[in-house]
């Protein structure tokens, strides 16, 4: 746990050094738009639509944020989840010219294909100096398209955690491990001791490329990520297969995957998390800070039986992937954009932020408000993002690659779960997926 | 297809239960095997749906836990939590919405198709036989091929997302087999009753409603359950053409598969709310029931 | 109330008896034809929006691309044909026709066969049936339940371990395995474990083991005895780690148990000269054994796994799994059309051939079948077009990792479209490539239908 600590709390210092944040003090106190005259209610009567992926418990804690602010608004905000597959279920409604009000996109790679679609509508000055007040360049930038900004970061996430049990840990008597031959030995003597040291979630082909991507972020660097991420080298590339070579080291033996590399393809996120804090059946997770959320739900305690460790170097790089959800207005009414800006200040960032499974993107919420000591740490690293952190690949990629069930890189990632001898074959068959998704 | 319906019509319930054909043979392999193979068939038949009550009773926790068949041991796990959550979600809303589609669809349905049926049956127009095996023709025509066409149409006239746009079609695609059903049965009403009629001066929507339309009851009442149950049930056109404030029951349980072990409290009663009024409906009216779907054996 | 659908006796309230009504045809002194078309025009405008029409246009649209601005002829046709995921598809969909209509008509024979020898069949029937009211969403979502893996959640698996279980049981340590590296004095071998080394009697065989899960570990297990009583090939066979991972490996630590229970052979030339079990503190001995150097392994049945069922959702079986369900909805349906039908055939004919000296089963294949075949076929038509549009069993039932491995042409089609893949040019392609599929059975229709009209 210190070494997180400290791990992070470099990170911070690194990004903050390079980012050229603006270092403005918050000029206007929150929701200035929304809370014009006291009492009054300008929303009052107003519908707004939302739609985002979220379904159970994130779903609870973003209707409650919702919830504020009709209580503040009186505006009547009716929320409504995409499912998993957020191009699937906006396409055919932007296409039948019946958006919501607002859609909360889980990838920049949807922002440019919206935009391009013309499906977005540009922010209302307002909305972008909430945003210039509170957050990053960076983060202004991942919320643009072709120069133009229609999206506020209205969640992040660290996508370079492992999670562990902490009792199975003890039990093998090993320490979480800084690099990947650590992890592998440790791994090993988890298994030796009786326990399947991984529990993947095979099912949801993202959390297998963000495994990927922190492994080559971390052995490939920075560099040769951002030209991955735009395929300007080929999949085909050895620094791929170095990566996957890597991920195989873990995935290959039968005692290192919990049920077994086919049984691991039919667990889903989050029930993958639940095998190893519920069900005490594995050790560790490779997945985000958002796995607090099951965490919680399973009866143990971030911090204590459920522990961290940042992902572990694979080459010269600490690798830090971090993933957000975009809020963008597909329509253009004074409701919609009220509710962008709530979102994106620093009340709205507050509110959700006191409940369990959430970072905010907003730098000026303020850590204390985290109801952990991890995240309140993990915010710290997330709000400095610079040049030492890259944003999650997959989610960049056109959705078609990156984010689409049972096609594109999740498809060839599970099937390399499958069979992870096979690095060859990933390679091409990811290749001549990128090809028709980047054509 | 006529000639199925017409034989099956004849022994749905009144040959089933009776002594029959093969009763000798079977009588040589021993009435209590054939028994014992019945019953293990029927519970075959009988318990998922059992275990799918029971899952929607228990918690998340308990079902992630064990299986639904440890009830037996441990009744007390059972709870109506689970539905009491669901109904505080929004399920209520798209309880409402599978009604507000179903109801105005079938009613649709059976007017428009009895009209078209009466015109098919009872009058004479030229090209009439050509049209009516064109309606046969389109009986199966899956409606993958109108998804495309019909979400841009939508598109423009605006109606997409709304309540009337998922009813409309419906009714569209239920029209050729409730044209079908029908016009075959109102050509058995006895020509002599519309004669007298005609010959009376009677105008034609008035025979329609006074006459066809009660003498068609019958079939009308088969097509109107299965109707019923088809739109109740569907699930494609919902994913396509309704929104959040639209969408029935089957696309906002759709929607929490994703997560299937940690939704599965929503999930499975959610599922099983859905399927309580189909199932009340097939036992108070199974008897038309079974000759819609027999005589839907086209679709 | 009578249950004819379009039979000759139209129910007629009044009482009047009613004689087939002449055919239509010939009787018309109906109204003008203008008067038709009001009555078939609200039906005509419906069919020609939401049907007719969307099959022209999606023909249209078929032969261009995504965005649907470029004219790309028959490319999508081609991409139907070369793509990889859409040829799993068209494979998936011939697996569909080839075996569900077969399975769901035999056994909707049967079941019809069978309930007319039981006094409860309307109830039989009921049940049966009863999944035809339940949408496809519900069903899948009992199937889900149904096919999980783990035997202590999913029903198909713990039926099926129940019945293995019965037959043969599999006490053993699935997990063990010897530790990995040159410096354990065992190794895999045979899918057992043997000592690299020959064995001699007075120098005690230790066989340390790893991996073993907590519940896999027999309660009765002891700390386990390095060195056992002299006399004999002796051994211990243990679990070497030590909670906290303080131990050396290879040595039998303090707080290290024994595998009791465990099968030891010892080797000779190939041959097993002697067996023996191990204690609870994890020692073996073989008695009366002749001095010399021999392997000692442990066989194979010390390490079968216990059954835990078929893995249904998994790629290899996730297919006939969905079938399966399939099978559950509509075998209800071919059920009670072949047994309405059976009930339709004239005895005389059947006891005529009896008298004849026919068997049973001569009488069943020689008239019943016969005599039963349109209905069996329109079953069995029924079905194809069913299977053909299979769509929402696969999309509820199959894992998302699954998908690609159990889809079919009328999911991909809407996943192309709608379900991200973004692409309307490919998706009409599917559409009407999915029409032309049915397009035989309609033609059939027709022509029955004409046939019959006459």
């Amino acid at each position: 746990m210190r070494k997180t600590a400290i791990v992070l709390a470099g990170l911070a210092v690194a990004a903050s050094a390079c980012g050229n944040a603006p270092t403005t003090t918050p000029t206007q106190p929150a929701g200035t738009a929304a809370a014009t005259s006291g009492g009054a209610k300008p929303l009052q009567g107003q519908k707004i639509e939302v739609a985002a992926k979220w379904t159970s418990d994130e779903e609870k804690s973003f209707r409650q944020v919702l919830k504020a602010f009709s209580d503040k608004t009186g505006a009547e905000v009716t929320y409504a989840s995409t499912g998993e597959d957020t191009g699937a279920y906006l396409g055919p409604r932007i296409k039948g010219g019946s958006p919501p009000d607002i859609a909360i996109l889980p990838q920049p790679g949807l922002v440019q294909q919206y935009a391009d679609e013309k499906a977005l509508k540009p922010l209302t000055p307002e909305v972008i100096s909430q945003i210039d007040t509170n957050y990053t360049p960076y983060w202004k930038e991942l919320g643009s398209a072709d120069g133009q900004v229609y999206g506020v970061m209205v969640k992040a996430a660290h996508k370079s955690l492992v999670w562990y049990r902490t009792a199975t840990f003890e039990e093998a008597g090993v320490q979480p491990p800084t690099n990947w031959d650590e992890l592998v030995k440790a791994a090993q003597t988890i298994a030796d001791s009786g326990t399947a040291p991984f529990s993947f979630c095979g099912a949801s082909g993202w959390t297998l490329t963000d495994l990927f991507e922190n492994v080559y972020l971390s052995s490939a660097g920075p560099e040769n990520y951002d030209k991955l991420s735009k395929h300007e080298i080929p999949w085909t590339d050895p620094s791929v297969a170095t990566a996957l070579e890597k991920m195989a080291q873990i995935m290959t033996k039968k005692e290192f995957v919990l049920d077994g590399n086919s049984g691991a393809l039919q667990t889903q996120f989050p029930d993958c998390v639940t095998k190893v804090y519920d069900q005490k059946k594995a050790a560790m997770i490779i997945e985000a800070d958002f796995v607090a959320t099951p965490v919680a739900q399973s009866g143990e305690k971030v911090g204590e039986g459920a522990k961290t460790f940042p992902f572990p170097k694979v080459g010269e790089t600490s690798p830090v992937v971090l993933g957000g959800d975009i809020a963008v207005a597909l329509k253009d009414t004074p409701g919609a954009m009220a509710l962008l800006e709530f979102l994106g200040s620093k009340e709205g960032g507050e509110i959700w932020a006191k409940l369990p499974g959430y970072l905010s993107p907003n730098k000026n919420v303020s850590p204390d408000n985290y109801p952990d000591e991890l995240t309140k740490q993990l915010g710290q690293t997330i709000v400095s993002a610079g040049d030492a952190v890259r944003y999650d690949m997959s989610d960049l990629a056109p959705s078609a690659f990156g984010a689409t069930d049972g096609k594109g890189e999740w498809k060839v990632l599970q099937d390399f779960l499958r069979d992870p001898t096979d690095v060859k074959g990933a390679q091409t068959k990811l290749e001549e997926e990128a090809k028709k998704a980047w054509k | 297809m006529a000639t199925a319906t017409a034989t099956v019509e004849r022994g749905v319930h009144a040959g089933a239960p009776k002594r029959g054909l093969l009763s000798r043979g079977v009588d040589k392999l021993g009435g209590g095997a054939v028994q014992v193979v019945m019953i293990l068939i029927g519970l075959f038949w009988l318990v998922p749906t059992l275990g799918l009550l029971v899952v929607s009773m228990r918690s998340v926790a308990v079902n992630n836990a064990e299986g639904w068949w440890t009830i037996f041991t441990k009744p007390a796990e059972l709870t109506l939590a689970n539905y009491s959550n669901l109904l505080a979600t929004g399920f209520t809303a798209s309880f409402w919405n599978t009604i507000a589609i179903t109801v105005p669809t079938t009613i649709l349905v059976i007017g428009i198709a009895a009209m078209a049926a009466y015109a098919f049956a009872w009058m004479d127009f030229p090209g009439r036989d050509l049209l009516f095996l064109i309606v046969v023709g389109l009986l199966i025509v899956p409606i993958q091929v109108a998804l495309i066409p019909m979400a841009s149409f939508y598109g423009g006239t605006g109606m997409f997302g709304s309540i009337p746009s998922v009813v409309l079609f419906h009714v569209a695609f239920g029209l050729p087999f409730a044209i079908f059903l029908l016009r075959n049965f109102f050509v058995g009403i006895p020509a002599s009753l519309l004669e007298a009629a005609r010959m009376d001066g009677a105008p034609e929507w008035k025979i329609f409603a006074s006459i066809v339309f009660p003498l068609g009851k019958p079939a009308i009442a088969s097509l109107g359950i299965f109707q019923f149950l088809w739109v109740w049930n569907d699930m494609l056109i919902a994913l396509v053409f309704a929104n959040p404030d639209s969408q029935p029951m089957t696309k906002a349980l759709q929607s929490q598969m994703r997560q299937f072990g940690n939704n599965i409290d929503i999930l499975s009663s959610g599922a099983f709310l859905s399927l309580i009024i189909p199932l009340i409906l097939f036992f108070a009216f199974q008897r038309y029931f079974v000759q819609g779907m027999m005589a839907g054996s086209v679709k | 109330m009578t249950e004819r659908l379009d039979g000759p006796q139209a129910p007629s309230q009044d009482g009047a008896p009613s004689p087939r009504a002449d055919t239509p045809k010939k009787f018309r002194l109906g109204p003008s034809p203008a008067i038709a078309i009001v009555f078939l025009l609200p039906a005509a405008i419906l069919l020609g929006i939401w049907v007719v029409y969307p099959i022209v246009y999606s023909i249209f649209r078929s032969l261009f691309d995504a965005s649907g601005s470029v004219f790309v002829g028959v490319e999508n046709f081609t991409t139907i044909f070369t793509d990889r995921g859409t040829l799993v598809t068209i494979r998936n969909n011939l697996i569909w026709v080839i075996v569900a209509p077969i399975l769901v008509t035999v056994l909707g024979l049967l079941f019809a066969v069978l309930t007319e020898r039981i006094k409860w069949s309307t109830a039989f029937k009921l049940i049966v049936f009863m999944p035809m009211a339940v949408s496809l969403m519900a069903a899948g979502v009992i199937f889900r339940l149904v096919y999980e893996q783990d035997p202590d959640k999913g029903l198909a698996n713990a039926v099926l371990t129940t019945v293995n279980d019965t037959f043969s049981s599999s006490q053993g340590y699935p997990d063990a395995r010897p530790r990995e590296g040159d410096a354990s004095p065992v190794a895999a071998k045979d899918g057992g474990v043997a000592t690299k080394q020959p064995a001699q009697a007075g120098q005690p065989v230790l066989i340390p083991l790893v991996g073993i899960k907590a519940n896999t570990m027999p309660t009765n297990a002891a700390p386990a005895l390095a060195n056992p009583p002299p006399g004999g090939l002796s051994g211990t066979v243990w679990f070497d780690f030590t909670p906290g991972g303080q131990g050396t490996s290879g040595a039998v630590d303090p707080q290290e148990k024994g595998l009791p229970g465990m099968t030891v052979e010892a080797v000779k030339d190939g041959q097993v000269a002697a067996t023996t079990t191990t204690a609870a503190n994890g020692t073996f001995r073989f008695d009366g054994l002749a001095a010399g150097s021999y392997e000692v392994r442990l066989p194979q049945t010390n390490f079968t796994a216990p059954y835990r069922g078929l893995n249904w959702l998994g790629e290899a079986l996730i297919t006939p799994a969905i079938i399966g369900a399939f099978i559950w909805v509509w075998a209800g349906f071919a059920m009670v059309l072949i047994s309405a039908g059976l009930a339709a055939i004239p005895r005389d004919s059947l006891e005529a051939a009896r008298i004849d000296g026919a068997t049973e089963w001569q009488v069943f294949r020689k008239i019943t079948i016969p005599l039963l075949s349109p209905v069996l076929l329109v079953v069995f038509v029924t079905m194809i077009i069913n299977t053909l549009k299979v769509f929402d069993l696969v999309f509820i039932i199959a894992p998302a990792s699954v998908q690609p491995q159990s889809n079919v042409i009328a999911l991909e089609m809407w996943r192309v479209s709608f379900g991200g893949g973004n692409n309307q040019g490919l998706g009409s392609a599917l559409a009407v490539f999915l029409l032309i599929l049915v397009l035989p059975f309609m033609i059939m229709n027709v022509r029955r239908f004409r046939r019959e009209e006459r």
